[in-house]
């Protein structure tokens, strides 16, 4: 019977230019969307392999330098020595850590247009190689890009509330739901069936277009995780449709005319899109203000400043907690150089700063638990950030990236203090025990995991849409 | 007579409960959004004054060093907030706050405050900009939309145009009833901006902000104009309500969602702007000299030519300070690499916003956009005005240390300054730029809405007089 329902609906629908068009809108969206995402990650990419070219090229310099220095065939001052680990270590021989796109990484372009990529690493502190963003027109921030998940956000439910406003309400106005119910047939198959129907058609163009949109983005599915992120898209993407099926539906249900249907959807979206997020958005940052970040530049600078006053106080003090690193003391005694002086001030810097930092971090972790728990309050919000986690472009793989980077910027001075506190030269065979940073993606099990998440999210959604709906249909005003 | 069809139209929007409940949710939206621009507004620009002093005693208590060092020490510039940001925060959450103002590099501005929220930030903010670009024309083509298409449906038109009322005064009774019903909405809303300016912003910034207020209202009512034109319009021609409001609600979206996202791309596609990378890299190779002239080759020439100068045959016989001089000297080259290279990323963005411009006639948010964050004092060009008034600040700051060094450090021995030299650098006094000045640049935005208004209310003219009477 369903079957029979839908085939006579498709008739219908056909018979209307209304359907075809859509697509064709759809269609074009999604595949400029996906082509607007794989231009960002070919800029991505450009800028990264342009990055480690300049690094190799300046490492060969120094290969080349480093035995006409020893030999003294050149003589350069001791600032421009590459064997003096102060100067390698800082700026001369610092390494990027690079994050490179996510295999998804063209399907949405989230946050990652607005946090740094790549950083260069040096034995300076962290907040001195940290403020590495791109370059990029403040007004294209602002608006946000047009990449697939914009697509399937704000204009998929609209395809779907396009398609199914008038649903039931269609049917009475024309006079044919009571001819069609007296029929062996229940409204709720019916609506059963006209649902199912849109559905197959709105969610196959999505998901079908999306693959295309994949293809186009140039997608590399060979890369780990990649299948098992892209099915966890695809069902995070049908169950939001549903979501606004469910919501069309229900609306229908409370058997009010096709064009005040038709308002209330749209209001709905309003809300649900617009409206609630940037409540939201409010909310949070009146209740977990960041600190301000003028104030963060503040106490980095008293910190320094007290530090350097301090200096070769600090010094003994660190060598005291750190005998190890003591450098000879047979040696000629003398004042401490510069670069032992700085290492002994940037850590108590750090030390004195870290406090600010760390409040911070938790601000920032405290407005994200908001957003995960009230994320609830709109299935948009919820889909959006199964999105960007899927397509790695979330601040949780930039923390993640961010973490990574501390611990090399650990292990790069754990290389370097060392012998800068020794007054050891570099040689040659210590360019290749160099650390090396190698990002590790975040295991694909947490992303698809958070993405679950939201994913049973949405299921609740729908069920809480769909429950009162099928309850509203039986007491479907089928006539008058 | 289009007086009495105006007053008809507002009586009947009041009691029409939609239009009420969608009024409130409306001014209660913007009133909201203005307290808390207002509440941010106050705090951010508190923070950047005491900042501003702080960054100032320290620069003026750092001690006995030497001129260079102070140099490298530096200062740092915040970006005052100017009151109108509390109406539209335009690229502000997306321009660093800070920058530091040290001897040989002009920074980059640093920490933009949207890096410090979270992803739903990029859903918009709830600022009185976005509710008065993206809901107020909601409300205007819900108010609208069946104008005439109604009056059809219900057989009113007929019985209207019996009685000899001409199709204009029935468009302009209703144009005028919408635009009496946004009146009743707006203008407290005003009032409350106008009163939270008052409250808490100083008389000059108060003064300033008087004619940039003026102009924005300008461009928003322009806007306005605009929707309720091409509502009616779309509503004389629409064949019934239902396809009006189909139409009018996609013109809304094309307007205020994808035409936007749309021209960001199209505007990257078509004028890119170098990566940070390339940047930073043609910086870093211009300063080395890219191959000739390079920096020991000017120092070079700066040696022989002082020596031929004064007449002496070595660096020890300068009657200047040579490390001075060529401190100088290479500030000079510096500031002509970073004019270069920021004039030439920043006419990027300028070229970016005309593709804007050029949009902005397929979709008049962009130009009302455009016009509102510009008087807001929240737009790139205006940030950028700040940036090289900062970096005019700095340079000033290198010179007045390397003219102390050439002059009364030795080419021999140490030599530090103190409190003395330090107070020789002015403090930093920024003013933004007037209204003319962002006028003459909005100057096109105004333009391209003028006409859009103009446009729309011929097009509601012309379909009005041919407006259908009968259903079909």
């Amino acid at each position: 019977m369903i079957r029979t329902l839908m085939r006579y609906d498709w008739r219908n629908l056909s018979a209307d230019r209304a359907p075809l068009a859509v697509a064709v809108v759809l269609g074009v969206a999604i595949a400029y969307g996906a082509f607007n995402g794989s231009e960002w990650i070919r800029f991505q990419n450009r800028a990264i392999s342009e990055a480690l070219a300049e690094e190799g090229e300046r490492f060969d310099r120094i290969r080349n330098e480093i035995p006409k220095i020893e030999s003294g065939e050149k003589t350069v001052s001791p600032f421009a020595d590459p064997r003096q680990p102060q100067s390698f270590g800082r700026n001369m021989g610092t390494r990027y850590a690079v994050m490179p796109p996510a295999p998804l990484g063209a399907l949405a372009i989230g946050q990652s247009d607005l946090y740094p990529y790549y950083f260069r690493v040096s034995t300076n502190s962290r907040e001195t190689f940290l403020n590495n963003d791109e370059v990029e027109n403040p007004v294209h921030l602002l608006t946000g890009r047009f990449d697939l998940a914009f697509v399937l956000l704000y204009l998929y439910p609209l395809v779907i509330l396009a398609f199914s406003y008038n649903l039931v309400s269609s049917e009475k106005e024309s006079g044919t739901l009571a001819l069609t119910l007296s029929q062996p047939v229940s409204l709720r198959r019916l609506v059963m069936a006209k649902v199912l129907l849109r559905a197959a058609f709105v969610a196959a163009l999505a998901v079908l277009l999306s693959a295309a949109g994949v293809i186009i983005g140039g997608t590399n599915l060979a890369a780990e995780g990649a299948w098992s992120r892209l099915l966890v898209w695809a069902a995070v993407t049908a169950m939001y449709g549903a979501f606004w099926f469910a919501l069309a539906i229900a609306v229908n249900a409370l058997g009010r005319g096709s064009a005040t249907n038709a308002m209330t959807l749209a209001g709905a979206w309003l809300l649900f899109v617009i409206v609630i997020p940037s409540v939201l958005n409010v909310a949070i940052k009146a209740l977990y203000p960041v600190p301000s970040r003028v104030e963060l530049i503040q106490a980095i600078r008293v910190a320094g400043d007290e530090s350097t006053r301090q200096g070769s106080k600090l010094l003994a003090r660190y060598l005291e907690d750190h005998p190890e690193l003591a450098p000879p003391s047979k040696g000629p005694g003398g004042p401490p150089d510069f670069g032992t002086l700085l290492v002994a001030v940037n850590e108590a810097t750090e030390r004195k700063v870290q406090p600010v930092l760390a409040e911070f971090d938790a601000q920032l972790a405290n407005q994200q638990s908001m957003v995960d728990r009230l994320r609830y309050l709109s299935p948009a919000i919820v889909a959006q950030s199964a999105f960007n986690d899927l397509a790695g472009s979330s601040a949780h793989r930039y923390k993640h990236f961010l973490a990574g980077v501390d611990e090399y910027h650990r292990q790069w001075r754990g290389f370097f203090v060392p012998r800068i506190l020794r007054k050891e030269k570099l040689n040659a065979s210590d360019l290749a025990r160099l650390p090396a940073f190698t990002f590790r993606e975040e295991p694909t099990a947490d992303v698809t995991g958070r993405a679950g998440v939201a994913f049973v999210g949405l299921l609740v959604a729908v069920v809480l849409a769909g429950i009162p709906a099928v309850m509203a249909l039986r007491r479907y005003p089928v006539a008058g | 007579m289009v007086l009495r069809i105006a007053q008809k139209e507002i009586t009947e929007m009041i009691r029409d409960g939609r239009f009420r409940a969608a009024g409130a949710i409306i001014f209660t939206l913007l009133a909201g959004a203005l307290l808390l621009g207002w509440q941010h507004y106050r705090e951010v620009s508190a923070q950047h004054s005491a900042a501003q002093r702080a960054t100032r005693e320290q620069w003026l208590g750092q001690g006995k060093k030497n001129p260079h060092s102070a140099a490298h020490y530096g200062i740092y510039a915040f970006k005052p907030k100017v009151p109108l940001t509390m109406v539209d925060r335009g690229t502000d959450p997306y321009t660093g706050v800070a920058v530091w103002l040290e001897a040989h590099k002009q920074n980059e501005f640093k920490y933009r405050p949207a890096q410090d929220a979270t992803a739903v930030q990029r859903f918009g903010e709830l600022t009185g900009a976005t509710v008065l670009q993206l809901l107020v024309p909601l409300l205007i083509v819900l108010l609208a939309f069946n104008a005439f298409s109604g009056e059809r449906e219900l057989g009113t038109l007929r019985q209207l145009l019996s009685f000899g009322v001409s199709q204009q005064d029935l468009e302009r009774g209703k144009a005028l009833g919408v635009a009496a019903a946004l009146g009743l909405l707006l203008v407290p809303a005003a009032l409350i901006g106008v009163v939270a300016l008052t409250a808490g912003s100083g008389q000059t910034d108060m003064i300033a902000a008087i004619p940039r207020m003026v102009w924005m209202t300008l461009g928003y009512l322009l806007y306005f104009g605009a929707f309720v034109g091409v509502s009616l319009a779309v509503s004389a021609w629409a064949s019934s309500s239902r396809s009006s409001l189909i139409i009018l609600l996609g013109f809304w979206m094309f307007n205020g969602l994808i035409a936007p996202r749309a021209a960001s791309d199209i505007a990257k596609a078509v004028r890119p702007a170098p990566s940070a990378f390339q940047f930073a890299r043609g910086i870093e190779k211009a300063m080395q000299g890219d191959g000739h002239d390079s920096a020991s080759e000017r120092t070079k020439r700066l040696e022989q030519g002082l020596l031929k100068k004064y007449n002496v045959d070595k660096i020890e016989a300068l009657p200047i300070n040579f490390m001075g001089a060529r401190l100088q000297d290479s500030e000079d080259h510096g500031n002509e690499v970073f004019d270069q290279a920021y004039s030439r990323l920043w006419a990027v963005f300028d070229a970016q916003d005309g593709v804007h411009r050029l949009l902005s006639a397929a979709a008049p948010s962009l130009a009302v956009r455009s016009a509102s964050m510009a008087f807001a004092g929240a737009d790139f060009p205006q940030h950028a005005h700040f940036a090289k008034a900062a970096e005019e600040y700095r340079r000033s700051i290198q010179r007045v240390m390397n003219d102390d060094l050439m002059r009364n450090a030795s080419n021999t021995g140490v030599y530090l300054a103190g409190g003395e030299l330090w107070n020789k650098v002015q403090p930093f006094e920024y003013t933004a730029p007037d209204a003319g000045w962002v006028l003459s640049r909005q100057a096109p935005s105004l333009t391209i809405l003028a006409l859009w208004c103009a446009a729309a209310a011929m097009a509601a003219m012309w379909t009005a007089r041919r407006v259908r009477v009968y259903l079909t």
